[in-house]
């Protein structure tokens, strides 16, 4: 009788013990996995759609020499709305075809300057040269300069941003 | 394997002693109202667990507030969940101190030899007060930049040192960026050191002295 009172007692310990364990788990639970989503989801957010982004008139673009366009574009980083100065060489050679450049330098990011004596655009951060069309000419960057997807419409020119 | 490694963990912490005398202690027959200590104590982890979430995305000054705390709400996946559980919890950590409070008057808990234990508690109850007000600003939309104009004010009204104390609050003549730096530092560094102090010293008196049975008729 005694033996059995105390084997109850110790049950009863037991269940509580895990009872709390358990609902103190479940509450751990319910913060841990919102907490986690939390303060990654931004990390995890792909940002900016594409969207086409006017340069200015066609009719600019000399045939056969790279043109600077430059233009603004919005862009969000959490709550602040930044605007940046985008350029853009444009190069056409028969006023149908573009090419759009980006003067970003495909080495370390500086920004290259199309050099019409020369017929190259220069970085002047590591003496890189790229040819017209944006071909590694000399120095060390790793690829071509980027390109955008470039249209016609209303005889101005756009570009394809965040594609 | 688990109970070989809490032994050897054991032999050189002594965690178990600790674990028994915090958990395992004897406390006399008592009812459910002697739980809403344990309740302020929960929705304070609750709290400071969700207030360190928040600091991740919140930004301290007039051009950020408003629109961080805008960002938390709607763009950040579950930040409608954290900032919810941290602004409800707000009401519930001072509702069940209160409760507490009266739990501890109607005992006569606070009596010999647990009146430290009573004083540690209305310290932390003047701090959970002061997580209040200085919260109460940092979404910095009108309803918190007015009520921190009124509630200033009510400390301004005071004979002599209000003036001074008002001041002292604002950071200056007006409310202002200085005025949310303040609140902000004051809400997520001095309140919760000095609670982080008293509560270890409460703890530790509820403990040591035990917890008090409920009073019968005789005495």
């Amino acid at each position: 009788m005694e033996d059995k009172e105390e084997k109850d007692q110790l049950s009863r310990r037991n269940f509580l013990a895990i009872a709390t364990g358990a609902i103190g788990g479940l509450i751990g639970v319910v913060m841990a996995i919102p907490a986690v989503a939390y303060v990654v989801g931004p990390a995890l957010q792909r940002n900016k759609s594409e969207n086409w982004v006017r340069l200015g008139p066609a009719s600019k673009v000399e045939i056969g020499n790279p043109t600077l366009f430059k233009t603004v574009v919005e862009s969000q980083t959490g709550w602040i709305v930044t605007e940046d100065e985008i350029s853009v060489y444009v190069l056409t050679e028969d006023g149908r075809d573009y090419i759009a450049l980006s003067n970003i330098c495909t080495h370390l990011g500086c920004r290259v300057r199309w050099i019409n004596d020369q017929g190259l655009y220069f970085c002047p951060c590591h003496n890189a040269a790229f040819n017209k069309i944006g071909l590694v000419e000399s120095g060390p960057p790793p690829s071509p300069l980027d390109r955008f997807e470039t249209k016609v419409e209303d005889e101005q020119i756009y570009i394809l941003l965040g594609g | 394997m688990a109970v070989q490694f809490g032994n050897w963990l054991d032999e050189r912490i002594g965690w178990r002693n600790v674990w028994d005398a915090i958990f395992l202690r004897k406390i006399p027959k008592v009812n459910w109202f002697y739980t809403l200590g344990s309740a302020t104590l929960f929705v304070a982890v609750l709290q400071g667990v969700t207030g360190i979430l928040l600091t991740i995305y919140y930004v301290p000054t007039p051009d950020h507030a408003y629109d961080s705390v805008q960002f938390i709400s709607t763009q950040v996946p579950a930040g409608w969940f954290i900032r919810g559980v941290h602004h409800w919890g707000a009401s519930a950590m001072v509702i069940l101190s209160v409760l507490h409070m009266v739990r501890v008057i109607l005992s006569g808990s606070y009596k010999y030899p647990r009146e430290v234990t009573w004083f540690t508690g209305v310290g932390l109850l003047l701090a959970t007060m002061g997580f209040g007000f200085t919260g109460y600003l940092l979404p910095w939309d009108q309803k918190a930049f007015w009520a921190t104009i009124v509630g200033t004010r009510i400390a301004g009204v005071a004979p002599f040192i209000g003036e001074p104390i008002l001041r002292i609050m604002r950071g200056g003549e007006d409310l202002s960026a200085v005025t949310l730096a303040r609140f902000f530092g004051t809400h997520v560094w001095v309140l919760p050191s000095i609670l982080l102090l008293l509560l270890g010293f409460h703890m530790y008196l509820v403990i040591r002295l035990g917890i008090s049975a409920v009073p019968s008729k005789e005495e």
